[in-house]
């Protein structure tokens, strides 16, 4: 790899002179360590991939956190003891009914497919939400990364101006559990978690810095710290300059943030909730070119008044969804998007006392939109209560495939961590074929 | 010892099992009085030789000097520590340095932070306070081991210590891998699924088998217990259920006392005894026959304690050197050699002969030609990493790049030449001990560490980075340089503070260009310099 040295020093007029001659000598002292910033470590620089990277896929996940009803979503179950008060309607698909709380989407089903048989065996929601966010339990001695990491090492550019990946997740119950988390891919894959708001920390400059002393500040730092790594190597050492080398394209991501460059027509229509705005955000990302972006949703754990809850959290979803879909189309960007909306389980058919429904990680639902995948069609089917999977059944690991695949990632690609290969799912899972298109 | 009753080789069963703990022939290896700093060279370079290569000439004086306090102390030298060790014409000034440094308190604080780190990483607690007081006495690392597996909550010597086996409690395959991996050096985590691929050595027989030692421990109210019963039972890949044996991952199985027959009405008293323990917030009662203790008996027991010592010398000669004989650390087997056989059985056996003395042990590494070695590369290609021809670039942990960061902020005159050692060492605590607070924004490197984007961004824009490093007043380095009027001098009171070392010709001229380019704010240009070498990689490493 070869790197031009930044060393541009705009100088204000007054000191154009003086200023020229401090980048003479920076230009100089860069140019000889030019050729020892290849000793990088290797990781920053996947070899492979690349032409996948040009194909620009991203993934927008909607993280439902705590646990969304598949009854009062994607697999209702009107009429049984099970069903609750919701109806079933039909849908853009003939035959396929899902919950009257997603009239919007139920008119948009051309480019979702409904997976209904998700058995993922853990029922805790900290164990579960990690299980759903690395497609397997966490190995005692193995880190394993997430999938937004995964997707980002995979689809992400080195030197990507906007972040390759993004967390909202900014309610504080069940966050813990949706940490990112790059494991053995290293820090560089961790996201950009915002919890505090919709601007992440430590992105604009601090007041009374100028970005011209912003930038002249970086280019004496590259001129320095390069000189250090002059002849010298080591596992880590590559990628400090290369973080840095990020600061100043991600700062200019910012704007990426800022909804009101949007007009007040789109933001209507995404709606000014948290929700709405994040999604909102999560589409000017992909359409910069940020490869994963999750927004996550809380908080779904209705082991009381499980109807009252999902009367208002399904219609949002089902608006701020439909919209997104919408608009991503309208863009051309919904053929290599692929929106996801996935919980830690789904909730038990069982009404308890309080008119809750519990943890349920048997036989639940999850649904896959765009990149390509089968739209209208469903896949998996539960018992006439949804007590059990009757068809399809599927793990975590299996849907994680699906995932891959439909991004044209290889789910039995190996990474190695030392001699030992770890296929990015684990043996034994395979994607769902009548999923992909 | 009362283990041996229970030892049992079981030849037949597990001769083809090839860890090689095996140990050269003790008449090999260098004599066993010869001081460790002599063995290591000697076998390093031996190995040179054989691989034709040659070594970087040893680092210079102040960046040895940087290099072994970060290494013993976790702080860098002040400016008048620097120049007067470079100033030093004593031949044996880096020898008294280390003997002076092992003696100084911020010794203790350092290794507890890197000890506690190395055990207690992935698991999310600490151990802390149990290590200042073991290493403040230099408790022998087996007597450690022991009461990290075992020590009472109640008793005072080995008060915190047993939270290492409490964090990981929730999890019985994590606590086994674990304990494998640290004090043993062998990750068997892949043979819990399947025999491992690559690896006779390892097969679900082995991990099942350290989980034995495991198996009956559990947590009760935030105490950890031990009973009297259970066995461990898997199934194997081809779907057959089997009952675990309790074997030691050398092939060493060991019998046990019949298991004890629960009946209902047992479990039932157990259970009522358990639960008022809990409400009491009082311990369990300990076993009559504890699995644990039987594996840190077996661990230790002559014959068998060589895997022990080999994988904390190796983990510490990875932490100085920056990768370990045997590498990765935590794959000990026959399919991973060592990169200097000898070398590390040499060390093992010295480890063991001296009481598993830690502080002798670090003594000895850091007093090698090899760990003195620059890290500079000149020119050529770069030598294979296990020949230990080139001083290693080690990213700091958070700990101490805080220590560098807030230390070199300081004004020199913080720390006036006149100042008594002492008082010197008191003060530099005061500094390290108050820049914990950005410690905890930086990263734990691990194996394959990248720094984050984040930590970057951090750096550039944050608010207390601005605070807390690039103050002006009287006690911060900026201070000093805007109060100093001669700007070579500024220059190089600058670099010797921050860098512990005189600046380079090339530098000095950037940094004056930069500033004469910034006539009009000298102050600001100051701090873009502070901050632009404050963030260089010479100082987030140690090199």
């Amino acid at each position: 790899m070869s790197r031009t040295p930044r060393s541009k020093f705009c100088g204000s007029p007054e000191h154009a002179v003086s200023r020229r001659s401090f980048l003479g000598a920076a230009a100089g002292a860069a140019a000889l360590t030019t050729a020892d910033m290849t000793v990088l470590d290797s990781l920053t620089q996947p070899a492979m991939a690349d032409e996948l990277k040009r194909q620009g896929k991203h993934v927008i996940l909607l993280w439902l956190a705590g646990g969304a009803s598949q009854l009062e979503t994607w697999d209702p179950k009107p009429g049984r003891p099970t069903g609750g008060p919701y109806r079933a309607i039909p849908t853009s698909t003939p035959g396929v009914h899902i919950s009257e709380l997603m009239p919007k989407m139920a008119q948009r089903l051309q480019n979702t497919a409904i997976i209904r048989s998700l058995n993922t065996g853990n029922g805790s929601h900290g164990d579960a939400a990690r299980i759903m966010h690395l497609g397997r339990r966490d190995e005692a001695s193995i880190k394993y990364p997430d999938l937004g990491a995964v997707v980002a090492r995979e689809l992400g550019q080195a030197d990507a101006k906007s972040p390759d990946y993004v967390a909202f997740y900014t309610a504080t119950e069940g966050r813990g559990n949706a940490y990112g988390q790059a494991g053995f891919l290293g820090a560089r894959y961790l996201p950009m978690f915002l919890t505090k708001g919709n601007t992440p920390e430590n992105l604009s400059a601090l007041e009374g810095l100028s970005d011209i002393d912003h930038k002249e500040r970086a280019a004496l730092r590259e001129l320095l710290s390069s000189r250090f790594v002059q002849g010298r190597s080591g596992e880590s050492l590559g990628s400090h300059n290369e973080a840095y080398a990020r600061v100043r394209g991600l700062m200019s991501s910012e704007t990426l943030f800022d909804v009101s460059q949007e007009s007040d027509a789109m933001r209507d229509k995404y709606g000014r909730t948290l929700f709405g705005e994040q999604m909102l955000i999560a589409r000017r990302l992909v359409e910069a070119g940020t490869p994963f972006v999750k927004v996550s949703r809380a908080w779904w754990d209705s082991h009381g008044q499980n109807f009252e809850t999902h009367l208002e959290l399904v219609s949002e979803l089902d608006h701020v969804m439909a919209c997104l879909l919408d608009d991503l189309d309208d863009r051309g960007l919904l053929q290599d998007t692929l929106v996801v909306t996935l919980s830690e389980f789904g909730r038990t058919p069982t009404i308890n006392g309080s008119l809750g429904r519990d943890h349920f990680a048997k036989a639940w639902s999850a649904s896959l939109s765009g990149c390509g995948v089968n739209g209208g069609s469903v896949y998996g089917e539960t018992d006439e209560d949804g007590q059990t999977v009757k068809d399809g059944e599927i793990g975590a690991g299996d849907l994680f495939a699906t995932i891959y695949e439909a991004l044209g990632i290889n789910h039995r690609k190996d990474y190695y961590v030392g001699s030992r290969p770890l296929p990015l799912t684990n043996p034994g899972t395979a994607p769902v074929k009548e999923v992909l298109a | 010892m009362k283990c041996s009753l229970f030892l049992m080789l079981a030849a037949c069963l597990f001769s083809t099992a090839n860890l090689w703990i095996t140990p050269a022939n003790a008449d090999d290896l260098l004599p066993a009085d010869t001081p460790i700093a002599s063995v290591i060279n000697h076998y390093v370079n031996q190995r040179m030789a054989a691989l034709r290569v040659q070594p970087t000439p040893p680092a210079e004086d102040t960046l040895l000097l940087r290099r072994t306090m970060l290494d013993l102390v976790g702080r860098p030298p002040t400016l008048v520590e620097a120049q007067a060790y470079a100033a030093d014409e004593n031949p044996h000034k880096r020898d008294e340095l280390i003997s002076r440094l092992i003696g100084s308190p911020g010794f203790v604080r350092h290794q507890a932070d890197e000890m506690d780190q190395f055990l207690m990483l992935s698991s999310g607690g600490t151990v802390r306070t149990y290590l200042v007081k073991a290493l403040e006495e230099n408790r022998p690392w087996d007597q450690m081991f022991r009461d990290l597996l075992l020590g009472e909550t109640d008793d005072v010597e080995q008060k915190g210590a047993i939270e290492f086996v409490k964090r990981r409690v929730s999890d019985l395959d994590k606590l086994t891998t674990e304990v494998s991996s640290i004090f043993l050096g062998v990750n068997v985590s892949c043979a819990q699924c399947h025999n491992h691929p690559f690896v006779d050595d390892w097969t679900q027989d082995h991990f099942y088998g350290m989980k034995s030692f495991f198996g009956r421990t559990f947590d009760n109210g935030g105490f950890v217990g031990e009973r009297d019963y259970g066995l461990v039972s898997y199934k194997t890949t081809e779907g057959e259920s089997r009952e675990a044996k309790l074997l030691f991952i050398t092939g060493v199985e060991l019998e046990q006392p019949p298991v004890k027959e629960m009946s209902d009405k047992d479990r039932k008293a157990e259970k009522e005894l358990l639960d008022k323990l809990k409400k009491d917030k009082e311990a369990p009662p300990a076993p009559e026959f504890s699995l644990r203790a039987k594996l840190v008996e077996t661990a230790l027991a002559t014959g068998q304690n060589e895997l022990f010592a080999k994988a904390i010398v190796n983990n510490l000669w990875a932490r100085f050197y920056g990768r370990g004989l045997v590498d990765p650390v935590d794959q000990m087997h026959a399919e991973n050699p060592p990169s200097h056989p000898e070398l590390l059985d040499w060390l093992a056996r010295d480890f063991i002969n001296n009481g598993y003395n830690l502080q002798r042990l670090i003594d000895g590494l850091v007093r090698s030609e090899a760990y003195a070695r620059s890290s500079r590369l000149p020119e050529g290609d770069y030598p294979p990493a296990t020949a230990f021809a080139v001083g290693s670039v080690r990213p700091l942990r958070p700990e101490a790049y805080a220590a560098v960061l807030k230390m070199a902020a300081t004004s020199p005159d913080f720390f006036p030449a006149e100042m008594s050692v002492e008082d010197r060492e008191n003060r530099a605590e005061g500094i390290v001990s108050r820049s914990r607070t950005i410690a905890r924004s930086f990263e734990q490197p691990a194996p394959g560490f990248q720094v984050s984007v984040d930590e970057a961004l951090l750096m550039s824009n944050g608010d207390r980075i601005r605070s807390e490093l690039l103050s002006t007043s009287s006690e911060a380095l900026l201070g000093k340089l805007n109060a100093t009027p001669d700007r070579a001098e500024a220059i190089n009171l600058l670099f010797w503070n921050v860098c512990s070392r005189p600046p380079e010709a090339g530098e000095v001229e950037a940094i004056q260009a930069f500033l004469s380019s910034r006539q009009d704010d000298l102050p600001q240009a100051y701090s873009h310099v502070v901050w632009a070498l404050l963030t260089s990689s010479e100082c987030r490493f140690n090199y």
